[in-house]
């Protein structure tokens, strides 16, 4: 048996990093193995370095570094099972917490946002990550890797913008569309062009393509949907009627010499230009091109179509609460004033807290969260509208009973 | 000599049943031991050998300990008491499997080998 010199060790450990077995490990157990082979198998007639490049090439089918790719690999799965059964458990939890969640959206009951919330989270975190790295292990080509690829950016991008959606949370459909935009104009040509070079997937990869571009054109009509330019219309026209009423009222307010300075007549214009001041910085806060519009114009254009996510108005963060709140305390002090009169002007603007239809549990919900609050644009007009009307019509009231206490 | 694909798949009895037995072994020594006990029919590849090595020691199942070999190291492995109840349920559980492809295919154990 020959004893391999020091030189020699080094020689076979200098070949075996040249040739890409990095891991300090790895390469040293290969040395020795290849040293062991060596001094068992070499007779002192062989040349150590073309006995050396014949029995190395034993170690492999195709490169060297495949043992240490195979090492990589079975140590970056050496928790394989665990992540298998983690995948299954998150996919079961996905499908059961996303129905159950869209069955209390249904009922109206509480909690259903959190189990949305859960489930999408959980399969965009946990179980999309985990079929990735499965599914990218079984195919060798790079491009059904790149395919797998994209079709886990596609399903990420879709639970996160249907999360969006249901929330009613704003770019909801920047996010939509641009899901929609990688699968039609990413994923499709990809999987197209790819499938439809091999004679075996040829037919399935046509078939499966139409059904995406169908199923892709469909998702695209559900987002396109909006209100039918009827229901436009008519909020539109509704929101007009109450401003040719308010326009009416305030006529007969200003044309009514009999109308003195009192007290009720100051607080009413100073709520009025409370009112005002607030739908001015409510309409300067719209984009450019519709701030200069009017009103009945631009209520026709943010219908309260709440499915539109990108047109409701008044979420927590945007509700205007301090303003609303001082409106409030202007409508109660009316009241007060208008009582003194004898008009029962609490019955007309009511102004308590209640409860919303569907939300029991929340009785104490405040007046202005209630009026104001998830709703479009459009009825955020059309209800200070109606309450600059109603304190006109407060006002000629009391004007009224005046008169009539007079004679 | 059977396939690698056989081979592949029982390969972790293999070396946990091997070192159930010994103190320690080295990555060569497991090779030409299983070479010599069945008469050169099983053979491991190095491509193979090593990184199920490297998995069994990441997950506890062997330890190791390095030594030093006239003029390099070598890397010496032995079963941990965790390995060693994973080598029984493996063993087990392949002489199980065994007998059921016995039923299986309707194998006859021969003369001499029951």
């Amino acid at each position: 048996m020959i004893a391999l010199s020091e030189k020699q060790v080094q020689f076979i450990h200098d070949d075996l990093l040249r040739n890409g077995i990095e891991m300090e490990d790895l390469r040293l157990s290969l040395v020795d193995h290849i040293c062991c082979v060596i001094e068992e198998e070499m007779t002192e007639d062989d040349q150590f370095e073309e006995f050396y490049t014949c029995i190395i090439s034993r170690f492999y089918h195709r490169h060297l570094e495949e043992i240490q790719e195979e090492t990589k690999l079975v140590l970056t799965f050496k928790h394989y099972y665990a992540m298998k059964n983690v995948m299954i458990r998150s996919g079961a939890f996905t499908a059961i917490c996303f129905t159950t969640g869209i069955l209390f959206k249904l009922m109206h009951w509480p909690g259903a946002a959190a189990l949305q919330l859960a489930s999408i989270a959980v399969f965009s975190f946990l179980f999309l990550p985990i079929l990735f790295l499965f599914k990218s292990r079984e195919v060798d080509l790079r491009s059904q890797k790149l395919i797998i690829g994209v079709a886990t950016v596609f399903c990420f991008l879709f639970g996160i913008s249907t999360l969006f959606k249901l929330m009613h949370w704003p770019y909801a459909n920047i996010l939509w569309l641009s899901c929609l935009g990688i699968l039609l104009f990413v994923f499709l040509p990809i999987f197209f062009f790819t499938g439809i070079r091999n004679v075996e997937t040829k037919v399935n990869t046509i078939i499966s393509s139409i059904l995406i571009l169908v199923a892709g054109g469909m998702l695209f009509a559900i987002t396109a949907l909006r209100n039918s330019k009827w229901s436009d219309e008519t909020q539109s026209l509704s929101n007009k009627r109450v401003l040719a009423t308010l326009a009416f009222a305030e006529e007969l307010t200003t044309s009514d010499s009999t109308l003195k300075e009192t007290l009720l007549t100051n607080k009413c214009n100073e709520v009025c230009a409370q009112i005002d001041a607030l739908k001015k910085a409510l309409i300067q806060s719209l984009p450019r091109e519709h701030r200069g519009l009017s009103e009945a114009k631009i209520c026709r254009i943010y219908a309260s179509d709440v499915n539109q996510s990108d047109k409701v108005l008044f979420t927590n963060a945007q509700q205007p609460s301090q303003e609303l709140i001082a409106i409030k305390k202007g409508l109660n002090e009316i009241s007060l004033l208008a009582k003194e009169a004898k008009v029962d002007a609490e019955r007309l603007f009511n102004t308590a807290d209640g409860h919303r239809f569907n939300d029991k549990t929340n009785p104490t919900e405040q007046w202005e969260t209630l009026n104001f609050m998830y709703t479009s644009f459009s009825l955020v007009l059309q209800n200070l509208n109606m309450l600059k009307l109603q304190i006109k019509l407060v006002e000629l009231s009391v004007e009224r009973n005046g008169k009539m206490s007079r004679f | 000599m059977y396939s690698s694909e056989l081979i592949k798949g029982t390969l972790k009895t293999i070396i946990l049943s091997l070192l159930s037995n010994e103190e320690k072994m080295y990555g060569y020594e497991i090779t030409q031991k299983v070479k010599d006990r069945t008469g050169g029919k099983i053979q491991l590849t190095e491509g193979a050998l090593y990184p199920t090595l490297h998995a069994l020691e990441a997950q506890g199942i062997l330890s190791t300990e390095v030594v030093n070999v006239g003029n390099r190291l070598r890397k010496y492995y032995s079963i941990t008491p965790t390995g060693k109840s994973v080598a029984n349920e493996k063993v087990t559980e392949f002489s199980e499997f065994m007998a059921t492809m016995r039923i299986l295919l309707d194998v006859k154990p021969r003369l001499g080998e029951a």
